[in-house]
């Protein structure tokens, strides 16, 4: 039997990276984690779930989210709202509603396991969806919030991740070419510490406070009875209500975005170890960098697919956030 | 009174004599004797790994570039008063002058010989090296053949008379140049290459034009037989879709976006012995490929397509393809063969839904595309395909299966897709300044000599990547010196070191494929090592914590004890003392 000969001429753009290494982008990660337990900690799982759908809505689908969530909140015995998790006291969005899917939960989320989701050094039988399966050409969103303070993040109230190990473990990916650019996000108490080792090329990073400083929540739910989200958070999120996945939007403008005074601290980001004029340049943050126009070759055509979420009604996004 | 005294102090001296530093230091001793122990049970277990050679393996490998060796023939048919040692020459400027000279990991070190034979059938030749099974017959192609039938026929003859040649040292790659001299003069020269190891150019009056043809030969050896016809690139990650374990796993799902419309199904079973097998086996020296299939429902798409008059048909633009695959309700990475190291390559067929049927793809020239599919590097290809009259009203809402004909011209839009995701190009032209060849393609979905060029290609992609890998290991282990290295990490690096060695003396033979296979075990056995999961630094003691360990429990007592002998040493020599002083009193009383 013969191939069908296949005629036909096309265009080719050509897709030139602006990093300046060989490796076109293929596909975007977002590993998400919240670190805390206790229900007086429901903040910081409200952080991650609200970024968990923003990540979503901008197009990453659930196979490339690797998300951890170090306690229930939605079904704990002191929710009034069971099964149902709010970041705001307006309560118009359920963040925990449809199609979440938590891949490390409870007792799972542990200093090791997230250092081997990083690394990649898991046991055989750990199933593909807890894998972060990225390639060299991957861009990888990694955010973490909980309580943390000088060079360490808590996790579970038991044990810390040390700035060293973190660098270890980005140097590691680096080294195993997991990632062509990493963003490290991180909403806790002097946030900026935890980046001090940090040494690879091809990491932004972004915390929510100085050395000294403490990372403030935003307002308390009265009717829950706990602060619902940080302010970091919350602001961030502000930032990317404004998007939709067909925008394009800058670093700098969200940098620019923060306001000391509001934060009450003072957001800080670290920019050494990109190459020094791509931050200066209009370049399209890693979410929605889903935009770019494929490369299209003959006669099929070739494309990079950006998958992206069903629109979520977004009717109740924008006016909530701003209250 | 003075003897009392001295009994007393006597008695009282030898028992401090003997008594108690003795004691103390017994106990000292025996703490100190346990130390040797106590140092032995907090060793760490580290298999000795061989760095040296790790580190020799990756300086070699960046040094000099693997090179294969290659054997190429030019024959040149019905040409009458050429020299062959002119054209020799004269070819090998041409290819050295389109290879820069540079040796990249993966080109040929060539050898190359030239015949000519004239219209009476006698040769002249000039042979690189006397290889004897491999020597051209004369007068074996004739004239006759070519030009006239299909090339098909053509080619198989011309198949027949190479075919021999497989055992040399290197693959043997023919170019035959037939000048023609008809009556009817066409001016067009036509240049085709086989399914083999072989090409040919045909055309009138060549013999005018022989320097055209010597630039047509040289480029045929390097633009097609050495780089396949791709573009020159560096080992590109992009296509190199064989995962790190040696697997690909092909994961075809067929996507049924509105059952309520129509629901189709496909006998997969009958593609998959009769169409996909012979490719699989094709390429099993350079991934260990294995096929899986799905169907699926209720999976809209999410991108926009839009009415459009003139073709009567929904039209979407390339510009939507980003945005065409929608993950969160196209559940398709549901492998449950897939390990966590292996590829998997997606490739779907989506049926659209009764409200945009007919579906079709228009290319940003305006065309419609005659495949209406696309490809996305490293993650797979989607084929849209629509169902024959799109006529939801008279269609029962049954299940209806696809029709053989209409699943054999979808696979050959997967063959196709697979093509493009290692490097290769779908269609079947190649085009340089010089003219277009026409490539012939083979059922097994590659030609033998795409074939060479992708198991050249990988086998560099896998013993750089393979060295790279180990030196990151070397480097990690070193830097991290008490973290316990298993016995099962050492045997992979040495195997793996093994793998790479036998691949590169593989290669240096020209034995293609067992390089391709060494090689690829050479990278898996890396990544394992590297990957094993009892690396993890957080796990392991540095010295300081060894100490904080450790020394709660022993310096509280090892500070007593050493307290203790240090006193008894200070009485016993104050003791001492005392007596020396006493008998040189009683030796001067």
């Amino acid at each position: 039997m013969k191939i069908l000969l296949i005629l036909g001429l096309l265009l080719c753009y050509s897709f030139v990276s602006s990093s300046g290494d060989t490796t076109i982008h293929t596909n975007n990660w977002a590993v998400l984690v919240c670190t805390s337990r206790f229900w007086f900690n429901y903040r910081h799982m409200a952080n991650t779930l609200s970024l968990y759908r923003t990540v979503k809505r901008l197009g990453i689908p659930d196979e490339r989210i690797i998300l951890m969530l170090a306690d229930d909140m939605a079904c704990n015995a002191r929710n009034e709202y069971p099964a149902q998790v709010f970041n705001n006291e307006n309560h118009k969005l359920n963040l925990y509603g449809d199609n979440v899917e938590v891949d490390y939960r409870g007792y799972e989320v542990t200093v090791e396991n997230f250092l081997r989701v990083l690394t990649g050094r898991h046991e055989n039988a750990v199933p593909r969806s807890k894998r972060l399966l990225s390639d060299e050409g991957s861009h990888i969103l990694l955010y973490m919030t909980g309580h943390g303070g000088d060079e360490f993040l808590k996790f579970q109230d038991a044990e810390e991740l040390q700035s060293h190990d973190l660098a270890d473990a980005v140097k590691q990916m680096k080294e195993k070419r997991r990632f062509k650019e990493l963003m490290i996000m991180v909403d806790t108490c002097q946030a900026a510490t935890l980046f001090n080792q940090l040494q690879s090329p091809g990491v932004l990073a972004i915390g929510s406070s100085l050395k000294g400083e403490n990372s403030y929540s935003h307002h308390l739910d009265s009717d829950i009875g706990v602060s619902v989200v940080d302010r970091f958070t919350y602001y961030t999120l502000a930032f990317f209500e404004r998007l939709n996945i067909y925008d394009n939007a800058s670093l700098n403008s969200l940098f620019r975005s923060y306001d000391p005074r509001l934060l009450m601290s003072t957001a800080y980001y670290r920019t050494d170890l990109y190459q020094p004029h791509l931050v200066e340049l209009w370049r399209p943050f890693i979410l929605i960098q889903l935009t770019k126009p494929s490369q299209v070759k003959s006669p099929i055509v070739r494309a990079i697919p950006r998958c992206h979420s069903i629109n979520f009604p977004s009717t109740m996004q924008t006016s909530q956030m701003m209250s | 009174m003075d003897n009392t005294d001295g009994r007393n102090l006597r008695s009282s001296e030898s028992w401090n004599h003997a008594g108690r530093p003795f004691i103390t230091t017994s106990v000292l001793f025996s703490f100190l004797l346990g130390v040797p122990f106590l140092w032995k049970s907090v060793e760490i277990y580290r298999s000795p790994l061989p760095f040296h050679d790790i580190d020799s393996l990756s300086d070699q490998i960046e040094s000099t570039p693997l090179r294969f060796p290659c054997n190429f023939h030019a024959v040149f048919v019905g040409f009458r008063s050429t020299d062959p040692d002119n054209l020799r020459s004269q070819i090998q400027d041409g290819i050295n002058q389109l290879t820069h000279q540079n040796s990249q990991c993966g080109s040929c070190n060539f050898s190359l010989s030239v015949t000519v034979q004239n219209r009476d059938d006698q040769c002249s030749e000039t042979l690189a090296h006397s290889s004897t099974t491999c020597s051209y017959r004369c007068g074996v192609i004739k004239r006759n053949v070519f030009g006239v039938g299909v090339d098909d026929t053509v080619d198989e003859s011309l198949n027949d008379v190479f075919s021999g040649c497989s055992e040399e040292s290197g693959k043997m790659y023919s170019v035959v140049v037939v000048n023609k001299e008809n009556a009817n003069g066409e001016d067009e020269v036509k240049a085709v290459v086989g399914k083999g190891r072989h090409a040919w150019i045909v055309g009138n009056g060549l013999e005018e034009r022989y320097g055209d043809m010597v630039a047509r030969v040289s480029e045929i050896f390097v633009k097609v037989f050495m780089n396949g016809g791709r573009e020159e690139d560096s080992i590109q990650g992009e296509f190199m879709p064989v995962g790190s374990d040696g697997r690909i796993v092909l994961s075809f799902s067929l996507l049924n976006s509105n059952p309520r419309d129509w629901v189709y199904d496909w006998d997969f079973q009958r593609i998959d012995e009769a169409l996909l097998a012979p490719v699989t086996k094709a390429l099993a020296p350079i991934a260990n490929i294995s096929v899986e299939s799905q169907v699926l429902y209720h999976t809209p798409k999410s991108s926009f397509s839009s009415w459009d008059k003139k073709l009567q048909s929904y039209i979407f633009r390339t510009s939507a393809l980003p945005f065409f695959v929608n993950s969160n309700e196209w559940h398709l990475d549901t492998s449950a063969g897939a390990s966590g190291r292996s590829k998997i390559l997606q490739f779907v067929v989506y049926i659209p839904s009764g409200k945009e049927c007919p579906l079709l793809l228009q290319l940003p020239n305006g065309e419609i595309s005659k495949t209406n599919g696309f490809i996305s590097p490293i993650w797979g290809g989607v084929i849209v395909w629509n169902p024959g009259n799109c006529d939801k009203d008279s269609e029962s809402s049954s299940r209806n299966t696809i029709s053989p004909q209409d699943l054999e011209q979808i696979v050959e839009i997967f063959l196709g897709q697979f093509r493009q995701l290692f490097g290769f190009k779908s269609e079947a032209f190649y085009t340089s300044g010089l003219g277009t060849y026409k490539i012939l393609p083979s059922d097994r979905g590659f030609t033998e000599w795409e074939l060479d060029v992708l198991s050249t290609k990988h086998t560099c992609f896998n013993l750089h990547s393979c060295s790279t890998t180990l030196g990151s290991l070397s480097r990690l282990v070193r830097s991290l010196p008490r973290m316990i290295i298993k016995d099962e990490i050492g045997e992979q690096v040495k195997y793996s070191l093994k793998a790479a060695k036998l691949a590169q003396s593989n290669a240096s033979l020209g034995e293609y494929s067992s390089s391709a296979s060494s090689s690829r075990e050479a990278r898996s056995l890396a990544e394992n090592a590297f990957f094993h999961p009892s690396i993890m630094s957080v796990s392991y003691f540095s010295y300081e914590h060894c100490f904080a360990v450790y020394s709660p429990f022993f310096l509280p007592v090892a500070g007593h004890v050493v307290l203790a002998a240090l006193r008894e040493w200070k009485r016993y020599k104050q003791e001492k003392a005392k007596y020396l002083t006493w008998l040189t009193r009683k030796k001067t009383a």
